[in-house]
């Protein structure tokens, strides 16, 4: 994002997006969670 | 979330494409992905709202995360949700900007398209539209959004890269990008990540 030129870039707290899914077991293995992100472009 | 991947663009695209026209024609089958309206309950979403939208609306829904979670829109913004899939956020979307606003989700896949097209027409929302289009390259003229919506779809793109110059490249200066996505805290191997039937098994 920031190598695009985004600035203020702003990361949520990690969701359990896979827990109970079919593809939970690899989403453990990685540690794989889901993130909101918020950035701007500059002016 | 950073560069190009080892993968062919065009085989992962194909497989993307199949996988999403599966959950647009039977979102109800079996993924290793929660969907429709106990992933938007996991997820976050407002209850209130995405109770008041009609099945159509969110049963192919397959995001990660909440892309409002850290910003609402605002009314009259103008938004583009890149790789819209059966229109779940755009209906969010179309509802905080209200109509003197637009939203324009932009997908691949047709069946997605159909169904979306579909049911915002059901919804009558004149301030919605869905065009077909790559997120590598969006038929959306230059600086036109005030902000770029997406959930689940930057990390199925082989050149990461490419697709936040495209985002910066839509959006107009001091637009906003705000979306979800997956990130891994353990390393994946570079057999793994060269394994295309992984990224959307």
């Amino acid at each position: 994002m920031e190598k695009a030129g985004f600035v203020n870039v702003q990361i949520g707290r990690p969701v359990d997006t896979f827990g109970g899914a079919g593809g939970e077991s690899n989403a453990r293995l990685f540690e794989v969670f889901g993130y909101a992100f918020l950035a701007y472009k500059p002016e | 979330m950073s560069g190009q991947t080892p993968v062919d663009p065009v085989a992962l695209r194909d497989e993307v494409r199949a996988k999403y026209q599966e959950v647009a024609v039977d979102p109800h089958g079996e993924f290793h992905f929660h969907t429709g309206r106990p992933l938007a309950k996991r997820l976050g979403y407002d209850d209130t709202v995405v109770s008041a939208l009609p099945d159509a609306a969110i049963e192919s829904f397959a995001g990660v995360g909440n892309p409002f979670s850290l910003q609402s829109l605002n009314a009259g913004e103008r938004v583009v949700d890149i790789g819209s899939g059966g229109g779940f956020d755009v209906f969010i979307a179309a509802q905080q900007v209200g109509p003197e606003g637009q939203v324009v989700g932009i997908d691949m896949t047709e069946e997605m398209l159909d169904k979306s097209r579909r049911t915002a027409a059901d919804m009558e929302l004149s301030h919605v539209e869905f065009r077909d289009g790559l997120i590598e390259d969006m038929p959306v003229e230059d600086g036109w959004a005030d902000v770029v919506i997406s959930n689940g779809v930057i990390n199925l793109c082989a050149d990461k890269a490419l697709v936040f110059d495209e985002i910066s490249r839509v959006l107009k200066p001091g637009g906003r990008l705000q979306f979800a996505d997956i990130a891994n805290g353990a390393p994946v191997p570079e057999s793994a990540v060269s394994d295309i039937d992984l990224w959307t098994a």
